[in-house]
């Protein structure tokens, strides 16, 4: 999860009073941040395309731009270092990405300044025309919303802060720009109306950001520019790509890539597009919000966009105020909490909501920026944090419940308690394992049961274990120079791939019990007399037979069928698979199934409602 | 103050004083069966009480080495050539002296050197011819080779023990020299002779009972450890440490934790490691493209590829509450909800699966339920990172559940476990609302330590499967706390089999 510093000069300065390291950093974690530390952060800007590098103190000047390409012999000049809060995003809430969002939410919750903030949108007086050819299959990204911001002249914190803001909402809302990219211009270097339409890779060229000497056609950028090679992958299924350019064909940005050089934002800029194209129409209206909340708290004034598409025409953004309806009544015994009418309305104002209605009933406003509100309970929650979890009296559900253990975990703990009274060490290993471990060092061949994973990130740890035997030769190889003799055991599900299995998911499960001796000395009849310790515990009896099983010495090695159907396998280990182990002394080895943990009994099946 | 001797020391003194010669102290030991260094402990100890005196004397001993036999059987080479000259006419020239004695086998030198000393030969212008005492030695055999053969015969001999008619300076000038044959060497004996003093008070001192670390069976069943003194330890020395064979320390707190919520009055429940996306992602109301569902993080199956849905009825539900909210009061993701999707197999990312599939099970309030079980992210292995690891899940289904007593019951969790002081912070989880992150006070550390989350069901999650009333649910990771408890820093420890940490580890801390 990114992690985002938000500079603490920068958030006295939003919240308009110095208010105490201690406490802001209280009230972040009481609003639900994920407060990683306060440390002090440089920034860096690269020399080629302005764009901003934070390191962490410690860290080094960076050389090379992330967002460019560019490479410096000399680091990156330092333009400040700041003392930060540093914060791990949470998706969930991208207006608490930044340092205007979080200073809205303080001053709130810190009852410097409450209630719903109301969003005013000038008229539009910009046309943005949007090609119906980006509906098509083969250059898809057919949704648009843009938007005017006058701002004060723009200082180097809050360009910073902008960009800042506009790459972690690619990350949270934008998926890594696949569902939303964000663009931000200088208006004053574009002519409307602007047309957002798709292009050939070679029918153009423009300089993308970073780049004010060097004119590249749409398919170099994606070769050869450092941005355009990273996310290629979002247009290289496609024939066209989508392209923002102004009435004089000066080209704005190839979304989801890169702006163009030109048209870039500067300090001293005041007057700002933003464009945001995606996918999905929730999300790039989603981006849009949060980012125009952000700059309406430093000051900046919208104007609204028209879009037109196909003869129909619209205006974006879309400030207005959700709201949903909530039963006060609900929320306290949803929360146990017995919320004063009083506090209900302060508390909802502190979390900068609006509130109509008459108790228990009431019509619940929220800004445009908060995107996560879908049921009452998004509201419930907001009371919660207004209340206080660390002011909540905490006690338990009033109804009497009798508990009841699982009968397989309790014969596992039975068997437990019989090999540490044999004197055996218990041990657990991973489920997953290697087909190697697994099957080829035990001399045996992988059949058709077995689970098997697609998608592993080391790509040998690709089986679920169906026996416990590859986890009991990694204790003995793992101890192996230690002194003889060592007695393991390891209880656990080992999952068996079954069709018939009678459940949802085509597997049984069982619960094993599998254990081994090395020693300079040990062999069938040592490991016999265990595991008939084993049975006699359990008030067992089974009938042994003479059993093939590559992984055992020919002749030594037997099988055990018990009444209840379960069996048991045990003898001296393969000479072969020692070998393969690298193990130097004679290993007896058993294994028994102890309990049947999912198999036919476990119906995937829901209770009809 | 009487004076306690020992029974070894009893019966030595004993036998010094009945022996009617002086004895020395090799002789006692002999005798006595008591070893030699204990006799000498013992004759000191009575020579500072003045009950004996100890005299020394120096005498030269022969003993036999491994020439001596055959040069007894054959005869001494000066012997064996004495012969040979007698019957050549008493003289022959060196030359053939030389090839005489190698078809002897002995040597020329030792003939000449011997012979010539003891006069039985003597050189004359390149001959040897009979000397002086040559008709002597031809009659009888000379003092050294008598006491040679008495040597041989009894292995070791004082010189002055020999015989009479030998002399002993004879037999030192000609064997002292010869090493192949005999090594002279001097020893000291040290003889016993008991004073007046001890005359008089041996055969009254009082001897000590019998010392042994151990009684023998026979000792205990005969009775005869009355008469033993058991010595007594030095109780405060360590000890050889011994090592436990014990449960492995993750266990312990699975167990832990299965007792607490059994204590607190919940029903365990058990699910497949292995689970539809449907009821690990769908029916928690996590939508198809959420970023925890991406290849990244989740283990799919190759095989099993897919599995069965639940009802119908459960799946329209929860399609249509991703879609548009559904009976839910929500407004839903607002998206299309595909059903292959909710098939894909997994491994469950986490116990929550159990939980919601108990719950689609058995909507009705009341009913209190937890899981412990392994759940699974696709990570590498560092030593940070397992691609397993345990969680226990738990959530209580009743229409009297609120917010506060999820945290409640979290918090009466953790205090059982042994976490005095547990916090709680909003957080953001997709399918609970309100959210909390758990978080519980380490002393050792003295830090806030993060273990889990939990929150109520969203009714986007509860209300397509049937229930109307609150569902307080939690997840928390148990690994995390193993490694803060036992104090281990790298996960890896506690899936490796280390037997010595295995054993070293304080299970009952």
């Amino acid at each position: 999860m990114p992690v985002i510093g938000i500079p603490v000069k920068h958030l006295h300065k939003l919240l308009g009073e110095e208010i105490a390291l201690e406490k802001l950093t209280e009230t972040v974690e009481q609003l639900g941040c994920d407060l990683e530390d306060v440390n002090k952060t440089n920034v860096y800007q690269c020399p080629g395309c302005g764009s901003f590098s934070e390191r962490l103190e410690h860290e080094d000047a960076p050389q090379r731009c992330l967002a460019c390409g560019n490479e410096e012999e000399k680091a990156f000049p330092l333009i400040s270092s700041d003392e930060v809060i540093r914060l791990d995003l949470l998706p969930a809430r991208p207006d608490l990405f930044d340092a205007a969002g979080l200073a809205r939410a303080i001053k709130g919750y810190m009852r410097i300044e409450t209630g719903l903030v109301k969003y005013d949108v000038a008229p539009a007086k910009l046309v943005v025309e949007v090609d119906s050819t980006l509906k098509e299959k083969n250059s898809y990204r057919p949704y648009i919303v843009c938007a005017v911001v006058e701002v004060p002249p723009i200082e180097t914190d809050v360009l910073r802060s902008l960009m800042k803001l506009q790459e972690n909402l690619h990350w949270g809302i934008g998926r890594d720009r696949k569902l939303s990219s964000i663009g931000v211009y200088d208006l004053s270097t574009i002519k409307g109306p602007i047309r957002y339409r798709a292009v050939g890779p070679e029918e153009l060229t423009f300089c993308p950001l970073g780049n004010p000497d060097e004119e590249m056609t749409p398919r170099e950028i994606l070769e050869k520019h450092s941005k355009g090679k990273a996310y290629a992958h979002l247009l290289q299924e496609f024939a066209k790509y989508p392209l923002l350019e102004d009435s004089q064909g000066q080209v704005l940005s190839m979304p989801p890539i890169i702006n163009s050089h030109e048209t870039r934002v500067k300090e001293g800029s005041s007057q700002l597009f933003i464009d945001v194209t995606g996918t999905t129409k929730s999300d790039v209206e989603k981006s849009l919000n949060t980012l125009l909340a952000s700059l309406m708290e430093m000051q900046g004034k919208v104007s609204a966009v028209e879009i037109v598409c196909e003869g129909t025409s619209k205006t974006t953004p879309r400030l207005d105020s959700g709201s949903i309806n909530i039963n006060l009544e609900t929320a306290r015994r949803w929360l146990g909490l017995d919320i004063s009418l009083d506090d209900f309305e302060k508390d909802l104002a502190r979390m900068r909501l609006g509130v109509a209605g008459e108790f228990p009933n009431y019509t619940i406003s929220y800004p445009a920026y908060r995107t996560d509100i879908k049921h009452e309970v998004d509201i419930f929650e907001d009371l919660a944090i207004a209340y206080g979890y660390q002011n909540m009296n905490l006690d338990l559900v009033p109804t009497m419940t009798v508990g009841q253990a699982r009968p397989e975990e309790e014969m596992a703990q039975r068997a437990r308690q019989i090999m540490l009274g044999l004197g055996f060490v218990e041990t657990m290993s991973l489920m997953l394992t290697t087909q190697a471990d697994h099957f080829s060092k035990l001399c045996l061949k992988p059949e058709k049961n077995h689970a098997l994973i697609e998608n592993p990130k080391s790509a040998e740890h690709n089986i679920v274990r169906m026996h416990l035997m590859s986890g009991l030769m990694g204790s003995l190889l793992k101890n192996r120079r230690k002194a003889l003799p060592q007695k393991y055991f390891e209880v656990g599900n080992v999952v068996l791939v079954d069709k018939k299995a009678g459940n949802h998911t085509h597997t049984r499960e069982e619960k094993r019990l599998a254990f081994t001796i090395v020693d300079s000395e040990t062999g069938y009849a040592e490991i016999r007399s265990i595991l008939d310790a084993v049975f006699y515990e359990l008030g067992w009896e089974g009938q042994y037979q003479a059993y093939d099983h590559p992984s055992f010495i020919p002749g030594r090695c037997a099988r055990v069928t018990l009444p209840s159907g379960f069996s048991a396998c045990l003898g001296e280990v393969h000479p072969e698979v020692l070998n393969n182990f690298g193990l130097a002394n004679p290993v007896a080895l058993a294994e028994l199934t102890v309990a049947e943990v999912i198999g036919n009994h476990y119906k995937g099946e829901s209770r009809e409602t | 103050m009487s004076i306690e001797i020992t029974a070894e020391q009893s019966k030595l003194f004993k036998m010094a004083l009945e022996s009617s010669t002086t004895l020395d102290m090799q002789n006692l030991s002999t005798q006595t069966g008591v070893d030699l260094p204990m006799v000498m402990g013992s004759m000191t100890f009575a020579q500072d009480q003045g009950w004996i005196k100890i005299t020394e004397q120096s005498r030269e001993e022969l003993i036999a080495q491994e020439g001596a036999r055959e040069a007894i059987n054959k005869g001494l080479p000066e012997r064996q050539f004495l012969d040979v000259l007698h019957q050549e006419s008493g003289s022959m020239p060196m030359k053939m002296v030389a090839s005489k004695s190698q078809e002897l086998g002995i040597k020329v030198n030792d003939i000449i050197k011997w012979g010539t000393m003891k006069e039985w030969f003597e050189k004359d212008k390149g001959n040897l011819s009979l000397g002086k005492q040559a008709e002597q030695a031809l009659q009888e055999k000379a003092d050294d080779e008598k006491a040679l053969a008495l040597v041989v015969e009894k292995e070791r001999l004082f010189i002055d023990e020999l015989p009479e008619e030998i002399n002993p300076d004879y037999v030192k000038r000609f064997l002292k020299k010869r090493s192949d044959l005999v090594k002279c060497k001097e020893r000291t004996l040290r003889f016993v002779e008991v004073t007046k003093k001890g005359k008089k008070e041996i055969p009254s001192l009082s001897v000590k009972a019998e010392e042994k670390n151990i009684l023998s069976s026979e000792d205990i069943v005969s009775g005869k450890w009355k008469e033993i003194k058991l010595r007594s330890y030095d109780v405060t020395l360590a000890a050889e440490p011994k090592k436990t064979v014990k449960n492995h320390p993750l266990q312990k707190i699975i167990q832990e934790t299965r007792r607490t919520f059994l204590e607190m009055g919940f029903t365990e429940l058990v699910s497949s490691h292995l689970e539809t996306g449907f009821w690990d992602f769908d029916a928690l109301f996590q939508p198809q493209d959420h970023p925890s569902r991406d290849m990244q993080d989740t283990f799919y199956m190759k095989r099993p590829h897919e599995g069965d849905l639940p009802s119908k009825n459960i799946v329209e539900k929860v399609k249509k509450t991703h879609e548009d909210g559904g009976d839910s009061g929500s407004t839903g993701w607002g998206y299309k909800w595909q059903t292959k999707e909710a098939k894909r197999m997994i491994l469950r990312t986490h116990t929550t699966a159990t939980t919601v599939h108990y719950l689609a099970q058995n909507p009705n309030p009341p009913s209190k339920v937890f899981s412990v079980g392994r759940v699974f992210r696709n990570e590498t292995i560092s030593f940070k990172h397992l691609p397993e690891f345990h969680q226990v899940d738990g959530i209580i289904v009743d229409s009297e559940a609120s917010f506060r007593n999820l945290l409640g019951t979290i918090q009466a969790f953790y205090n059982k476990m042994g976490f005095k002081k547990v916090k709680f912070k909003p957080s953001f989880f997709p399918y609970t609302e309100p959210s909390a992150e758990v978080f519980v006070w380490m002393e050792q550390k003295n830090c806030w330590i993060e273990l889990g989350g939990s929150g109520i069901f969203r009714p986007e999650v509860t209300i397509p499967l049937g229930c109307n009333v609150p569902v307080l649910a939690w997840g928390l990771g148990l690994e995390r706390l193993a490694m803060l408890r036992y104090g281990v820093s790298d996960i890896r420890t506690l899936y490796e089999s280390d037997l010595d940490w295995l054993q070293e580890v304080r299970l009952c801390q």
